[in-house]
């Protein structure tokens, strides 16, 4: 679609989007004893999909992202990005937090261009980027405002922006949404199906609000927790574009939402 | 009074009330600022009146004799003595702590060695060491500058030390998933988060280094304020004494408006507009 100059093609993007998951364990040492927090998690994603991870809180859903993205290794077992052994943070991964976390002493515009800088110096190219993947989300009138001058929403919209911006071939979501208010919340998940469309990413995003997955998702991972497994895999075959009503409503949906439901009880 | 008729007037005139009751205190508030200073110069002449000149010299003869001593121009030396003994001191103590500050929280073999070492130096009375200096630097500048470094170090280090030391996990694990390295992290992120912490530790270096510069100059100095209360001791000049106080004052206050120019100017810098928001918005950050 228009806008994106990409300096990465689509197939190569396509190539480097598979994130295999074999059969991980992760314990932490605590106090209490050692606690399983994954416990044997099989799961391929395949490039560009759209996938979610649903579970109760402490259902390790963070524990497996945070092993996809490199962040903490697994106990046992390996994780594969496009048949790489991931040991740490993969440069073709852009990673949304919880929080926006932002640099407040950096522009808006300075906190997207923090990857490059990160990497070396921006070049004019990359510059121009910054401002594309802004004019993208909606923020080209806010690139010198300050986070500090941001709504929760705008915030996280940096912080997408952020990672979109290396182009990476997986975006790994942690619960982006789930400190804003409901409309924000639909408005930016429409926001980032039609973003998902145009870079061609693999996502895996974290949610515990069943109506967010089924209204992004090409498939939802149900976990159940202690110690945290792949409960259940549900394809959600409904065509996009989706409405959240129809989310709502569709007795489909109703039966999916049912089985997650009866799944995490 | 005001507030009692507040109590009275209820519910309904409560908006009303609060503001006049606001501005009435705020009128108050403005008066007492205005007076007080009167006030407090109208009481130390009138205990200046029951005494001698020797105890309490009258405010109006400290003043007379103050600008007395700006006329004649025998003032300068030592207030450009001590101003200097003062930057330099607080100049050399800052890098010297900056730089252990940044060292110490960088690496945790520095930490082990360095530490017990700087916790001894703090934990020993600076101003004994004043009596050596003067026989190892005789009566100049040195000693002075040593022992105001010497103060001006602790806060620096341990300033540093608490801002870079503190900076919010969800930041570090960005920088880890964006694969900065180490010393990318210390410059792009725990530097500038450790701003406010460093700025405050300058605020108190500089108080300090004031403190050191004029105490050593008790000791054995040429010039400098220090040694100027110094002689009107011995000559019981208390009068003299008293100028030597204001000045000191006066010049305590002029670096501390002086700090704060210079830490507004960089917070602008770093932080843009919202400089109101930075507590909130760092505290934000680190939730």
């Amino acid at each position: 679609m228009s806008g994106v100059s990409n300096t990465i093609t689509n197939q190569e993007k396509f190539d480097r989007g598979q994130i295999e998951v074999d059969f991980i364990t992760k314990s932490f040492d605590s106090d209490a004893g050692n606690i399983l927090a994954l416990d044997g998690i099989n799961l391929e994603v395949v490039p560009q999909e759209f996938i979610t991870l649903v579970g109760r809180s402490g259902c390790g859903k963070s524990t497996l992202l945070r092993c996809i993205g490199g962040l903490i290794s697994p106990s046992t077992g390996t994780i594969k990005i496009s048949g790489q052994v991931v040991t740490e943070p993969h440069p073709q991964i852009g990673y949304v937090f919880q929080q926006a976390v932002l640099l407040p002493w950096r522009t808006v515009e300075e906190n997207v261009l923090l990857p490059f800088e990160v990497k070396g110096n921006p070049t004019d190219k990359e510059k121009h980027k910054v401002s594309e993947v802004l004019e993208i989300v909606g923020l080209s009138d806010y690139a010198n405002h300050r986070p500090g001058e941001l709504s929760g929403g705008m915030q996280q919209r940096v912080s997408v922006s952020r990672a979109l911006v290396t182009e990476p071939s997986i975006l790994l979501m942690d619960e982006p949404f789930g400190a804003l208010d409901a409309q924000t919340r639909e408005d930016m998940n429409i926001e980032l199906l039609r973003i998902w469309e145009v870079a061609k990413t693999t996502i895996v995003f974290v949610t515990h609000d069943i109506g967010e997955a089924l209204f992004l998702s090409d498939r939802v991972v149900l976990m159940s927790a202690r110690p945290g497994k792949v409960h259940d895999i549900i394809e959600v075959n409904s065509p996009r574009p989706r409405t959240f009503d129809q989310v709502e409503n569709d007795p489909a949906f109703w039966k999916m939402r049912q089985r997650i439901r009866e799944a995490l009880h | 009074m005001t507030i009692e008729i507040n109590r009275i007037d209820g519910d309904t005139e409560a908006k009303g009330s609060f503001i006049t009751n606001f501005s009435s205190q705020k009128l108050l508030g403005q008066f007492l600022v205005l007076v007080t200073p009167f006030l407090f110069l109208l009481i130390w002449h009138l205990i200046a009146a029951g005494t001698t000149p020797l105890i309490l010299p009258n405010p109006y003869d400290v003043f007379m004799r103050l600008v007395s001593y700006f006329i004649n121009g025998r003032i300068w030396p030592h207030l450009f003595m001590t101003t200097q003994e003062i930057l330099a001191g607080f100049v050399l103590g800052s890098v010297l702590g900056l730089g252990f500050g940044t060292l110490v929280s960088e690496s945790d073999i520095a930490r082990k060695v360095i530490m017990p070492y700087i916790i001894v130096t703090q934990a020993l009375p600076k101003f004994a060491l004043a009596p050596m200096l003067v026989i190892w630097f005789g009566f100049g500048m040195a000693p002075k500058v040593i022992i105001a470094a010497l103060i001006a170090f602790f806060p620096l280090v341990e300033n540093t030390f608490m801002g870079l030391t503190t900076t919010p996990q969800p930041q570090l694990e960005l920088f880890r998933a964006l694969r900065a390295s180490r010393i990318t992290t210390l410059l792009k992120l725990r530097i500038p988060h450790a701003v406010p912490a460093i700025f405050s530790g300058f605020r108190v270096a500089l108080m300090l280094s004031l403190v050191g510069a004029v105490v050593a100059e008790y000791v054995g100095a040429n010039q400098g304020l220090g040694a100027l209360i110094i002689v009107s001791q011995g000559t019981l000049d208390t009068e003299l004494m008293f100028v030597a106080f204001v000045i000191l004052t006066v010049l305590g206050l002029c670096l501390d408006w002086l700090y704060g120019l210079v830490y507004k100017i960089v917070l602008v810098k770093l932080y843009g507009k919202t400089i109101d928001d930075v507590s909130s918005s760092t505290t934000r950050l680190s939730v």
